[in-house]
């Protein structure tokens, strides 16, 4: 397979939102503006590519029956490392993110990349999913931000272009199921083309 | 896989594996104390900062105080904040309960006994009623810069206080009085001791203080 | 080989029928709406004709254009769910947050499903919900009626929103039933709600279980906690006189899409929709559970529909 397919899949045939529905919990949940949608889809992309990196390094040596736990440890040490370095370097978002940095240990995209295509492929290629993967997730993150901060709270990546409040309902739990949902059907339309 | 699931690969693998990693987090976790200590008490600076006047150094301290209606002991985190060696004032966090769960106030005062301003540490209103609390340009945030609790009272305007509250908002607004009247009885608490200690007696923490419900 | 077709009821099975069933709710609910411009003024006209004219306009242009058949428009059920979101919020509401409220009701919780007959959630209560959760001010604006005949207008809590606040006074019951009260349109016109009620009885349009469970619900519900605690719940009267459930019971429970088809599951309906209602007004956090508690059990009708099968033909 193409090098630059790779990368590509990620964003479009194989984007984890919108066509695989993986990583629900934090697209929903940390998706209020853009930038913290941005910021999500960030964290989550270098700890994907870190851990499929030492993942494909590492899956020849490890028995089958110790896999699971093997790269779960590998993917929360970098979690970890994470959390440091934002605590660290950008603690107002680390505050915004809050609960679900920790929780990208369990975004089932993380494992499941790493145990559908790293820990079976080579470095360079495992790299090039992760960040095609990552970047996938990244965009449409802050796509489902965008939109619900415009229409939650009027503004766009923090410049406001209405006085008051926007319609609530977006920048809460329903409004992010009704912009998912939605998106999705976009996003599925457009693809087909 | 090529390495065969025994005993001894299983362990060494699992070992080896959680060496590793925690060797390298131990090295990132002294390479980012630092600036992580620094992050915080920037944070806590700022939000200090927010309620009182300019300071050098807050210091944070704990007490406790007899909580009127439940008669348990309530834990309190303060923050004293000095200039040039003098007292600027104390920042007190007051959490109570609002609408939507826990509210948390940040309460600063001078020496003179008036707030000097307040803000929201922890809020969990509903948006566009009660989370108009959390708005620091709101009127109801406003009334609070330089209130004075010896003079005016703490309760909200429909029981007879001198507090206007949120719009359809009441339980929050009552919450966030009450937050503050809590902060009250620990500024007058820690006022009195640091008082009493100036001159070498020591009293226990008063209850009632000098603001009427 | 012809293609055997099957899906699930209930089959729309043409145009005239549901029709003539969606003018009748409209011929009901005329003397609620006249009882409410009377009592609010011209401003209600504006917000019932504002409501109608989206939700019907919405619905033309997503028919024809997006989903490219016939427009339905003309089985008048766009026409209901603009009537009955307008009587369900305040009259001072600007129409464009109106206007918002219908796009929701009509577009998502109707034509995103596939259209009448498909949808799970009653369109008007969604609409009303998004309004309520979108713009929490402006929702819970109540102002006392001005009428026609202009009486001073006062802002104030309706009865339901000061008995959550805990500063409800003396009741006038009186008061309640001809609508001297503050709340949206719905709410207000109790008897005028009624008439209409019994007129789509007669006319055999409805059933009464579900309506009536509902009612009897909440009166049992409300008469086993006031027992108990007179001084922190409501009494039953007060209960089946507020809020909007007269309305919910009588027109939006009752719509035929998204209530169960057989006797039993109706009345399991009532039950739990009345139920809610209850639990919500005493313990929750909003003043007013009659919406929330019918799109609860609106997501439980196909369970219901699938234990409470209506009798089949030929069959014992």
């Amino acid at each position: 397979m193409s090098k630059l397919k790779l990368l590509t899949d990620g964003f479009i045939k194989n984007n984890p939102t919108f066509v695989l529905l993986l990583g629900m919990c934090p697209t929903l949940a940390t998706t209020t503006s853009a930038v913290n949608g941005l910021s999500m889809g960030l964290a989550t992309l270098f700890v994907l590519v870190l851990s499929n990196i030492v993942i494909s390094l590492i899956a020849p040596v490890t028995p089958d029956k110790v896999h699971i736990p093997v790269y779960i440890v590998v993917i929360a040490s970098f979690v970890t490392l994470l959390q440091f370095i934002m605590q660290a370097y950008t603690p107002s978002m680390y505050e915004t993110l809050g609960l679900f940095i920790p929780l990208i240990v369990v975004n089932c995209i993380v494992l499941g990349r790493a145990e559908a295509f790293a820990s079976k492929n080579g470095v360079w290629a495992s790299t090039l999913d992760g960040i095609g993967v990552g970047l996938g997730f990244t965009l449409s993150l802050t796509v489902l931000g965008a939109v619900r901060e415009m229409l939650g709270s009027g503004s766009i990546f923090g410049w406001k272009f209405i006085t008051g409040d926007g319609m609530l309902a977006f920048v809460m739990a329903p409004g992010a199921f009704l912009c998912l949902g939605y998106l999705m059907v976009l996003f599925n339309k457009i693809a087909k083309k | 896989m090529a390495v065969k699931s025994n005993l001894l690969n299983m362990s060494l693998m699992l070992t080896l594996t959680c060496l590793v990693c925690s060797a390298i987090l131990g090295g990132a976790y002294v390479i980012t104390k630092d600036p992580i200590d620094a992050a915080k008490a920037a944070k806590t600076n700022k939000a200090v900062s927010a309620v009182l006047p300019l300071f050098d150094d807050a210091q944070k301290g704990e007490t406790a105080l007899r909580d009127e209606a439940s008669g348990e002991e309530k834990p309190y985190v303060y923050y004293k904040a000095v200039k040039d060696d003098e007292l600027v004032g104390y920042a007190i966090e007051s959490s109570v309960s609002g609408f939507g769960g826990e509210l948390k106030v940040l309460v600063g005062f001078t020496p003179d006994g008036k707030i000097f301003d307040t803000d929201v540490l922890v809020n969990n209103e509903t948006p566009g009623l009660g989370a108009k609390c959390a708005e620091s340009e709101s009127v109801f945030r406003r009334q609070w810069k330089g209130f004075d609790p010896k003079v005016k009272m703490l309760s909200v305007k429909k029981e007879g206080g001198d507090i206007d509250a949120i719009t359809a908002s009441t339980i929050t607004s009552k919450a966030y009085t009450q937050a503050v009247y809590n902060a009250v009885q620990v500024f007058d608490a820690l006022n009195g001791e640091a008082a009493d200690a100036a001159t070498g007696v020591s009293v226990h923490p008063k209850e009632g203080g000098q603001s009427n419900e | 080989m012809r293609k055997l077709i099957v899906s699930p009821s209930p089959h729309i099975h043409s145009k005239d029928s549901t029709r003539s069933l969606m003018l009748d709710v409209v011929i009901a609910l005329i003397p609620a709406v006249i009882c409410s411009v009377v009592f609010y003024g011209w401003r209600e006209l504006l917000l019932l004709g504002v409501s109608v004219a989206t939700c019907v306009l919405l619905e033309w242009a997503v028919t024809r254009f997006l989903m490219k058949k016939p427009s339905t428009i003309g089985d008048l059920s766009a026409v209901i769910t603009g009537i009955l979101l307008a009587l369900n919020v305040p009259y001072t509401l600007p129409w464009w947050i109106l206007v918002i409220g219908a796009v929701v009701a009509v577009g998502v919780a109707k034509l995103s499903f596939g259209g009448i007959g498909q949808n799970v959630f009653n369109p008007a209560i969604v609409g009303r919900v998004f309004l309520l959760v979108s713009y929490p001010s402006q929702m819970t604006h109540w102002e006392q009626p001005q009428g026609l005949f202009g009486v001073d207008a006062i802002t104030g809590a309706t009865p339901l929103g000061a008995a959550k606040e805990g500063t409800l006074g003396q009741i006038d019951y009186a008061d309640m039933l001809f609508a001297n009260i503050g709340g949206s349109a719905g709410e207000v016109c109790a008897i005028a709600l009624l008439i209409g009620f019994v007129y789509l009885l007669c006319r055999r349009v409805i059933k009464p279980w579900i309506t009536l469970s509902i009612f009897a619900t909440v009166a049992l519900t409300a008469l086993i906690f006031w027992g108990v605690n007179p001084e922190r719940f409501t009494d039953p009267l007060f209960n089946l006189l507020t809020g909007g459930l007269i309305l919910g019971a009588c027109f939006m429970a009752t719509d035929y899409v998204t209530s169960p088809m057989s006797v039993w599951g109706g009345v399991i309906f009532g039950i739990g929709i009345g139920f809610l209602t209850m639990m919500i007004r005493y313990f929750g956090s909003y003043p007013e559970g009659v919406s929330f508690a019918i799109l609860i059990m609106n997501a439980f009708v196909p369970l219901l529909n699938r234990w409470f099968h209506q009798k089949k033909f030929g069959r014992k």
